[in-house]
């Protein structure tokens, strides 16, 4: 078990490290200068030279790596092009922004993506299951910035149900009356993100639960008199969870590409939002510690899908 | 009795993962000898993990060996490149339990037949190949129309006489039958338990004949090598396997044949006690000694050699002296 | 009344393409108290459907076409989905073929075992319910039931899931057990010791043994039901099957299973082979392979009629004396 851990750790850091390299090297492939965006062009290109050099990007590209990666090891994510702040503060208050607006909609497209999913495979060609279906295919062929921008339209601006944006109401309230302003403001970003984790997640759920039903040991346990119910509950589920447990952890993965533009429409205050303003502004530091957060939070994420799995299947020795 | 094939101390052994990166082997095959008698029809028999399989893939070098010899006109087998082999292939041939699996199914039949006739002997012509696959196939008991047939269009039991066909297309001298009749109805295994007799008369063959049914291999056997973990126990003519000086192992294997008639059986039939041990954790001395139910001291410190008890009758027990005429409700021959 | 189960012309089928075609048909047989009744046939025959039948437990196309099935004289046919679930499990169990992937594969066997129990006596404590599983575990021959309770399907052999299957059907002591071919699954030496175990549960309750093996069947059964093509060709004591087969299928059965006595000359066959449903011949469904067909056994079916000794029923033209 903990050789696995370990295992599992070595080869996330070097999925992290990887993934580091490839956006270090990208975001500076990007056409332009980020130094001339923060001098007044009236200054001259000397300015602009000084500025470039001010933040290191004179600099061989590997060099500038290696004095990253010397400042990642003390902990160090440099400044903020744009404000001049610290990155790694910044950061992390941003982070748990998105982690919540994650645990939101994995929450959703869980809680209701496996029980549809298994109700389907029960009444299979009926018309729940035809509905379903129908639904499945609508959610995971949505343009996610579409879906944001038309529940805003509808929700915000129409029906007036939902805030146009942000994650809370200024003046910050505490307690319980803040908890419950953040969730209501986090209501139409969740149902943005969450149409296309809920529709995967109904048809494998579904497809898997059809192929559990045929198994021999629900057979046994209708045969030792339990109804249809528990049987879903108790031998199904779990079974059915395994393979789920798995297309959710991809899910996270390709919710991030979602996050940045529905954090964008909706202003959420998180990483994604964080990462579309730095890209306009150019502020590397800050887009490739965005980008290294998230990375790290999917490799953990899988680790903890793996070991979720592993609790699940006793089959799976280690 | 001339000797067609010579097997000499064969070992296979498998890798299994017992963990992330732990291996443990497993000998699947573990120092088997025997001679193959011309015409004869050798009945191997086995439960799970007997490597019976293993040993009729390992002899036809569809697995390679680990060491020993498979000794065929003059030749060892083993040391054999898959090229060098090609020469040996059309004269050993395999029919498997599930002819299903073994035939493609976007082939007409006739054509699984006589392509690899033509392929083997490219002069034949396409017209004649196909002669010849239509006459086998009535050889089999198929109808000549059934050429054009596929695969899924036959029932088990026809199936399995289109693999036979196969089998005998390039004219072998051997042919090794893996739970051939196995997963066929009764009334159809009989039909086929009676072809390939009277393919083995016709055609002059030689079976190596393995399955788990003691009924069916006693019926069909000339010789019977009953295997237990890797090893021979016991290798004799069938009459005397079932006659005297059987092995522990056989004559449970025998008392645990459920036979079809209503007269009770009227000793105690023999009961192991346990499971077949895993044959990645074999315990030392007598493999069979966990479960026998004449196990001593010796048993369990020291593995017993195959000894010869009576002329052509190998046992491999500590005990051979003492064994006797199995259980009485076993009839002799 | 010492009938616990009776099936009277009872018959169904499959919808397939919004047609019916008919599998079982009239079948009639009774399995008496403490008694063991085999049902005998080849693939297709129809006798796995009828052990689902007796549990109500078939596939979701099936169709009941007529007939009654009554255990202790009341119809199941007429119970509902509720009723039934009562019954199963405390008054019919059944274990199936495949031991192995009958055993939920991330329960463990305790919880398996326990469920069986607790789902018809809700009340039993976690302590008399680990004691009631040991005592079973133990009447199965397992000899360590804690660590067995404790371990997965995986964790163990085709034989040891087989014999907890057997204690998981029988710890709510049915009046009748259904083995739809307990030993199929299993090597020879171990098939001997279910088949030793299953004898010794006769004792305690009636079993309803379905499976192609004869000798299986000649093992542990007092009276045979042999079936061909979803009919009931023959039903008579061992006794009477295995010495005195009256319908040409059940002699060429017989006949064609080489045994340890068969003697080293050609097998007996049955030309042909076993039709699937929707090849089923008119009339008796035999008469394509039957030697002795004549062209009333293509147009009509044969009525059952006793054969010498009581309980011995056979349908056959042929010894009906129709021909």
């Amino acid at each position: 078990m903990a050789r696995f851990v370990f295992e599992r750790a070595i080869r996330g850091a070097i999925t992290v490290f990887v993934s580091l390299a490839a956006t270090f090297a990208i975001i500076r492939l990007m056409p332009s200068n980020p130094a001339q965006l923060l001098v007044d062009p009236l200054l001259g290109p000397e300015a602009v030279q000084a500025m470039a050099e001010r933040l290191g990007l004179s600099d061989p590209i590997w060099i500038q790596f290696g004095k990253y990666i010397m400042e990642l090891a003390r902990g160090d994510f440099g400044f903020s092009f744009r404000t001049g702040q610290p990155v790694g503060p910044t950061l992390f208050s941003k982070l748990g922004w998105t982690l919540l607006l994650l645990i939101f909609v994995q929450g959703v497209s869980v809680g209701l993506g496996v029980p549809v999913g298994m109700m389907a495979a029960i009444k299979q060609n009926r018309l729940f299951d035809k509905a379903s279906n129908t639904a499945v295919i609508l959610g995971v062929s949505v343009f996610v910035p579409f879906l944001a921008f038309a529940l805003l339209y509808l929700f915000s601006y129409k029906l007036k149900l939902f805030p146009t944006g942000g994650a809370f109401t200024p003046p910050m309230k505490h307690g319980i009356a803040f908890a419950l302003d953040v969730a209501w403001h986090a209501v139409l970003p969740t149902m943005a993100l969450a149409a296309g984790n809920t529709a995967s997640i109904v048809l494998y759920t579904r497809n898997s639960t059809i192929d559990i039903l045929k198994e021999d040991y629900i057979r046994t346990a209708y045969a030792k008199g339990w109804h249809q119910g528990y049987i879903m509950r108790r031998h199904a589920l779990k079974n059915t969870m395994i393979p789920t447990t798995t297309v959710i952890s991809l899910n996270i993965g390709n919710m991030m590409g979602g996050a940045i533009m529905t954090e964008t429409v909706f202003s959420w205050p998180g990483v994604g939002r964080l990462i579309y303003d730095s890209v306009s502004k150019q502020d590397y530091p800050m887009l490739q510690g965005a980008f290294l957060v998230l990375s790290i939070t999917v490799v953990c994420l899988s680790v903890i899908t793996d070991l979720a799995i592993m609790a699940m299947d006793p089959r799976i020795t280690h | 009795m001339d000797s067609i094939m010579e097997v000499v101390n064969l070992h296979k052994q498998f890798e299994i993962k017992t963990g992330l990166l732990t291996k443990a082997k497993i000998n699947a095959v573990d120092g088997v000898s025997f001679n193959l008698v011309a015409g004869e029809t050798l009945g191997v028999v086995g439960e799970s993990g007997s490597g019976k399989s293993t040993l009729g893939r390992t002899i036809l070098k569809l697995t390679n060996a680990d060491s020993g010899k498979v000794i065929y006109k003059g030749e060892d087998l083993v040391p054999l490149t898959s090229k060098q082999m090609k020469r040996h292939r059309s004269q050993l041939q395999m029919i498997f339990q599930d002819p299903y699996a073994s035939l493609n199914p976007r082939l007409k039949v006739g054509t699984s037949i006589s392509e690899p006739m033509l392929a083997n002997n490219p002069s034949l012509g396409r017209d004649e190949a196909k002669r010849s696959a239509i006459e086998l196939l009535e050889l089999v008991g198929l109808s000549p129309q059934m050429y054009n047939l596929y695969p899924h269009e036959f029932s088990g039991g026809q199936r399995q006489r289109i693999s036979i066909a196969r089998a005998i297309a390039p004219k072998p001298s051997i042919i090794v039958c893996d739970e051939a009749v196995s997963a066929l109805d009764v009334s159809v295994q009989a039909q086929m338990l009676n072809l390939f007799n009277e393919l083995k008369e016709k055609l002059s063959l030689t079976y190596i004949f393995i399955g788990h049914d003691l009924s069916v291999i006693k019926y069909i056997s000339d010789r019977i090598l009953v295997m237990y973990l890797g090893q021979v126990v016991e290798l004799a003519p069938t009459d005397a396997i079932f006659g005297s000086k059987m092995h522990p192992y056989t004559q449970a294997l025998v008392s645990a044949v459920p036979e079809p008639n209503a007269t009770k059986r009227q000793s105690k039939r023999i009961i192991l006690e346990g499971d077949i041990p895993s044959p990645g954790s074999v315990p030392k001395g007598c493999q069979f000694a966990s479960r026998c139910f004449m196990k001593m001291k010796m048993c369990m410190e020291a593995a017993p050699n195959l000894t010869e008890v009576e002329e052509g009758h190998l046992v491999r027990c500590h005990h051979h002296a003492r064994l006797k005429k199995a259980a009485q409700d076993v009839p002799n021959g | 009344m010492s009938e616990l189960l009776v099936f009277s012309n009872y018959s169904m089928g499959f919808k397939e393409n919004n047609k019916v075609v008919n599998l079982i048909d009239n079948v009639s047989f009774a399995v008496s108290k403490l008694a063991a009744v085999g049902i005998v046939g080849e693939s297709g025959c129809g006798k796995s459907m009828v052990s689902l039948s007796a549990m109500r437990l078939l596939p979701a196309n099936a169709i009941i076409q007529g007939g009654e099935i009554l255990l202790n004289g009341e119809d199941l046919l007429a119970k509902s989905e509720n009723q039934m679930q009562e019954l199963r499990g405390k008054q019919i169990s059944i274990i199936f073929q495949q031991p192995m992937s009958s055993l939920n594969p991330v329960l463990d066997i305790g919880f398996q075992m326990q469920e069986a129990l607790t789902r018809h006596f809700p009340g039993t404590s976690k302590t008399e319910a680990d004691e009631t599983i040991a005592l079973e575990l133990r009447g199965v021959g397992i000899h360590d039931p804690a660590k067995t309770m404790r371990a997965y399907p995986h964790q163990l052999s085709g034989g040891m899931c087989q014999r907890v299957m057997i204690a998981m059907a029988t710890i709510c002591k049915p009046s009748l057990l259904i083995a739809d071919e307990p030993t199929t699954a299993l090597d020879t030496t171990i098939q001997a010791q279910v088949l030793d175990l299953m004898a010794q549960l006769k004792q305690k309750g009636s079993i309803l043994l379905v499976t192609h093996n004869l000798g299986v069947v000649a093992e542990i059964c007092d009276v045979v039901v042999v079936m061909y093509a979803g009919q009931v060709v023959e039903t008579g004591k061992i006794e009477d099957i295995f010495k005195n087969p009256q319908h040409p299928y059940t002699q060429g059965l017989l006949a064609s299973v080489p045994t340890l006595t068969t003697k080293k000359s050609r097998l007996h066959t049955i030309q042909g082979s076993v039709p699937a449903i929707w090849d089923f011949a008119k009339g008796c469904r035999f008469h394509t392979r039957c030697a002795m067909a004549k062209s009333l056994c293509e147009n009509e079916k044969p009525e059952s009629c006793q054969a010498g000794s009581p309980g011995h029923i056979v349908a056959c033209h042929v010894y009906g004396g129709y021909i």
